[in-house]
Order: C-alpha cells, then structure tokens, then sequence
C-alpha cells in the first residue's frame, strides 16, 4: 500500500510531462531548426545562424504578406468588436427578441469546419458578384472571430450588477451616458482581451482565407504557399515567428481577461 | 397641488408577469415629508412597489400620480425620485466623488458646483476624508452612506430606499437605522423604506404599510399596527401576541363582545368602525398583546382567565410566563411581566389567573 501511494503521484507526474512533451515538444522542433542551415536534405547541426531570419526580413513576398495580416487582422478586430460590444448588449437588453436564435447563428461558424464556413462565404460573394478583395478576407475573419469576442464581452456584461445600469438612469443619465459613462468603462478590458484574442485567431487562420481571398495572401496562406516548394530554413524562422507572435498576444489577452482582484483601483492623492 | 401633504397617490394599481399576479389593487398615498416602511415578508409585494414608483416596472393597472398627474409614461431618468439600491450598486470605476456626483454631472453641473455639492454630501453621511477612494476600498456601511449621499445629491422629492441594510451586521443596522433617520430629519424629504425586519420598522418608520400575498394588509402608525392590528396576518406578523379565536357577540358602539370557548371577552372597537359593524355570529379573534396581561386575582380588568401556567421563559429585561387556559384546553395564552432580579415567583404547574382590561384587548376578523 505504502509503495502504491509513493507510485501514483509520480505515475502522475510522468504521464503529465508526457503530454506535455508529446503537444509540445514539435513547436520546438521548427524553432530549433530555424536556427540551423539545411544542405542536402540534411539538417547542418554544426553551426547555429541567424541567416533564415535575416533572408526573410529580405524577402518581399513574405513582407507584404505580412503588411495584409495585419491589415486583415485590425480591420476583423474593429468589426468584431463592434459588432460584439452591440449584439452582447442587445442580449442583456430586457426587450431582446429571438436571444437563443441569435445566440446560435453566432457560434455556428466557430463550431463548423472552417472550410464550410469558407465554402460558404465563396458561394455568397460569388452569387452577390462581390469580388474578392482584401474586404471580403476580413469579412471571412470577422465572421470566424466573432463568437468569441462576442461571448468575452458577454460574460464581462453578465457579470455586472444590473442594477448599475438601473442606477445611472435612476441618477437622470441618457441611454447614451450611461453606456459611454457606466458599461463602456467596465467592458474596456474585456473588450481589449476579446480584441487581442480575436487578433491572434485572425493571424493564423488559414482556410477560409484560401477560399475567400483574392490576390492578397495573408503570412499562414503565404507559408503554405511556401512549404509546397520545399521545406526551407525560412520557413522555419515564418514559423517560430508567428509562433511566438500569437503566444505573446495570448499571454497579453490573458491579462486582461484575468478576474479583477478585490482592488478596483488605487488612492490618487 | 391636489391634497394638502400629498407626495405621491398609487390608485388601484396592479401588476403582474403573464398569469402570475404579484400586486392587487394597491392603494396608498405617501406624504411629504414622512418616513413611510413598506414591511412584508419576502414574495409579498413590497419590493415591486418601489420598483413601480421608481419606474423600473411598468404597473399592469391602475396610476400612480404625483402631483395629481399620472407618472406611468415618465421614464426613469426624468422622475424626481432616486434610490438607494440592496445591493448599493455604486459603480466600481468611479471614486467616492465620482459615484456621488454622478447625478449632478449627467446634469451638466457646472464642475465647481458639484465638487461642492459632493463634499456637503460627504459632509452630511460623514465620509469627507473618503471622496479619493473607490468602493471596493470601502466597508459595507460606508458603501451603504455613499448611495445614500448618491441619492440625496439631485434633492429629490423622494428616496427610495430597497432593503438598505440587509447585508450588514446586527450592530451596524442599529446604528444605521438611527442614523438614516437623523439624515431624513435633517434634509426632511420624504423617504420610502422597503424592509422585512418589523424591528426596523416600528424604529424608524412614522407610518408602516404591511404587505402580504400582494395586497396591503393595514396602513398606521408602529404603535397602531403593533396595538391595534386589523387583520389576523398583522396581528401575528408583530412578535408574539395572543389570538383568541370565537364568534362575536353584541356591541354597544365602544366595546363588543366575543364569545370563546374560555368565556366572553370584551373588546374595544373604537377606531375600528368595520368590528363594530360587522354581524354578530360572525368568527373573529381577540387579540391582546403579551404585556397587556396582568397576572392575580386582585388586578383590575373586565376579561379574566384562569390559567395553569406551562414555562416560565427569562427573557432578559422580560420574562414570558406560557399557559394553559383551564377552560379551553387548546387555548395557549402567554403573559409577559418585567423580569426581578429574585427571579420569578411563578412556577410551572401554577393555578393563576390572567388579567386583561377591554381597552388593550382588540378584535380582528378571522
């Protein structure tokens, strides 16, 4: 018995690391790598080098791919958010009409395959003759991301008293003061955590882009443009960098997205 | 103005969600300047009124008038009322002063006026040095004085106040009670305080109006519905009283009888034309307050009842003698006497009789 009892967490312990190596450990893979050249098929485990960084900061194509995620990125962020900030706040309305229905149409695409949700959004533009652009690329991401900007802002709106808003009309303030002066200043970190959030989701997604872009490629539709030519020390550093790029804005959103501590805020004088 | 004193009249109003009504025909008027409680225990109403009258719900009948015009269609913003919340909502991303001169910036105060109105505000609920700090740096009662210097910054014509002092401590109530009502004193607008705490009431209140199942039960003074109650629910609403149930005799205008299974009671029914009046046969009870009974065979009263007594309860400043009335078995009838420091001369298994005078005992219909 005694034996079992020492066993069973370090059993624990083992099959945890395990896990971890097994989801992890292949993301260290390409990021080692990136900083090794590759010369006959083999890896030159010789020499580190930053040369794969340095040959695709030169490299234009993945520059401009670059410039579109980003484009793409800030514009799904400003239309989600919006978007969610509105319909999060029709939801918690008292007169809200068709809340589940509207619920559902809001996750569907999150839930689906992504090539469904990107199929879809093709056959939509194709029958509206909307020509595909860099618009309808943020549209695509927009759509994707909105359920989880959505329901962050959501969860932050529940989670105040209602009768804060009950309160700032009770006190003579408009519709409009008391959103600008009571729910926007307690939703502004969740919106900030769903806006960063949304923007990690928007830099790696890579299906629906595919479908629904036009000449533009964002950084993932570039790389998998790349990898059909052959595995290449860049594409290594491509990766390792939005590796590290969407762990950071993850890192960040968590931050904002943390409960807030007993402390509000702190004496000014 | 309509009625000389009148703030506000609730005529016949009603609500309810779908099939489930939550109030009947309520009529009440409060007046200027007093301190009315809206007491009930929890489901019976009460809280839906200060809702109806601040107007975060819409009455499914009936008007509620102020100054004589009806207030339904007024939307929350523009009624001269404000309220202080159960659960204080003060809002957390804005200071002491923040919070307190909220009302007046959404009015377009001018900045130098509200910074001294909220420093008299803060002055008046006794938080001056506390205007820098945010609510989650505050303690219950001081949260609870800033809604209340939240409230009474606009100068409404009304505060409605939704069970203010649930959350805090046995100690902190107390003397918040006492001090909510100095504020009210001082500033002398009308205040409408919702509670379930009878204690509460009978403290602070000028009138109470009592609620149960959705109807008002009785509208008076703490002493009327503490003395004189005019329904059963009153009467046993208020701590422990004596009911004694039976079928009422004849009157005489001033007092009327009952006839009980422990003997007839004679009961005064001045002030309560509707006992008078009622006919005769019809059940009703007595009612008499614990300390309205004298015990001896030498006190003065017209109704009398021999008793054995069961327990003998010390009680602190009070000791309640429970008993047994030897003519009626099943009538238990309890007697509340001022406590000796030689401790009480009755024992359990006594043979005593309980003695009360016409004038403190009541008839309530049953």
């Amino acid at each position: 018995m005694r034996l079992a009892d020492r066993i069973a967490p370090a059993l624990l312990v083992l099959m945890t690391l395990f896990v971890f190596i097994l989801l992890y450990g292949p993301l260290m893979v390409p990021i080692v790598s990136s900083f090794f050249t590759v010369s006959h098929g083999a890896v030159d485990w010789s020499q580190p080098t930053t040369s794969a960084y340095v040959a695709l900061a030169a490299n234009e194509g993945v520059l401009n791919a670059l410039w579109t995620t980003l484009v793409v990125g800030s514009g799904a962020v400003v239309c989600s958010v919006v978007l969610g900030t509105g319909i999060a706040l029709y939801y918690t309305s008292p007169n809200a009409k068709g809340r589940g229905f509207l619920q559902f149409i809001i996750f569907l695409p999150f839930l689906m395959p992504p090539i469904i949700t990107g199929l879809a959004l093709l056959i939509f533009f194709r029958q509206v003759e909307f020509e595909r652009s860099l618009v309808t690329i943020i549209i695509g991401h927009t759509v994707f991301v909105l359920a989880l900007v959505y329901r962050t802002i959501l969860t932050r709106l529940q989670s105040l008293s209602g009768s804060l808003v009950e309160a700032s009309y009770d006190l003579g303030a408009s519709r409009w003061q008391t959103f600008r002066l009571v729910l926007l200043p307690n939703l502004s970190s969740a919106m900030v955590g769903a806006a960063v959030l949304a923007f990690a989701l928007s830099f790696d997604e890579t299906m629906i882009t595919l479908l629904v872009t036009g000449t533009q490629s964002t950084l993932p539709v570039r790389l998998w443009a790349m990898m059909r030519l052959g595995f290449t020390p860049d594409i290594n550093a491509l990766v390792a960098l939005v590796l590290l790029f969407t762990t950071a804005l993850c890192l960040i959103a968590v931050r904002f997205l943390m409960p807030k501590s007993a402390v509000a805020g702190s004496d000014e004088d | 103005m309509n009625e000389a004193g009148v703030l506000l009249k609730l005529r016949s109003v009603s609500k309810s969600y779908g099939a489930t009504a939550i109030l009947h025909d309520i009529d009440l008027d409060v007046r200027d300047g007093e301190f009315i409680t809206i007491l009930g225990p929890s489901g019976s109403g009460k809280t839906t009124i200060l809702r109806l009258i601040g107007g975060f719900t819409k009455p499914s009948g009936g008007e509620i008038l102020l100054d004589g015009r009806d207030i339904a269609a007024m939307p929350i913003n523009q009624r001269p009322f404000n309220t202080v919340f159960q659960d204080y909502a003060l809002f957390p991303h804005l200071t002491v002063e923040g919070n307190v001169g909220y009302g007046l910036a959404v009015r377009g105060t001018p900045r130098a006026e509200i910074a001294k109105r909220v420093a008299d505000a803060l002055e008046l609920v006794q938080l001056g040095p506390l205007g820098k700090r945010f609510p989650a740096q505050l303690s219950g009662g001081q949260r609870q004085r800033v809604a209340l210097a939240r409230a009474i910054i606009c100068r409404p014509r009304l505060i409605l106040l939704d069970e203010p002092l649930a959350a805090l401590d046995v100690e902190l109530r107390r003397h918040m009670q006492s001090f909510l009502k100095s504020i009210q004193t001082e500033i002398r607008t009308t205040f409408l305080f919702v509670t379930h705490d009878q204690e509460e009431a009978i403290a602070m209140a000028d009138r109470i109006c009592v609620m149960n199942g959705g109807r008002i039960q009785q509208i008076g003074s703490p002493h009327e519905v503490y003395y004189r109650p005019s329904c059963e629910f009153v009467a046993k609403f208020f701590g422990e009283n004596n009911l004694i149930p039976g079928t009422l005799g004849p009157t005489d205008g001033k007092t009327r009888s009952i006839d009980t299974a422990a003997g007839r009671v004679i009961c005064a029914v001045d002030g309560q034309p509707d006992m008078a009046a009622a006919p005769e046969g019809s059940p009703a009870f007595a009612v008499c307050r614990p300390e309205a009974v004298t015990i001896g065979d030498d006190a003065a009263g017209e109704n009398r009842f021999p008793v054995s007594i069961g327990q003998v309860a010390f009680a602190g400043a009070s000791t309640m003698a429970t008993a047994t009335a030897l003519d009626d078995p099943g009538l238990s009838l309890k007697a509340r006497m001022p406590s000796r420091p030689g401790g009480a001369s009755l024992r359990p298994g006594d043979t005593v009789t309980f003695v009360v005078p016409a004038s403190t005992c009541r008839l309530v219909p049953a």
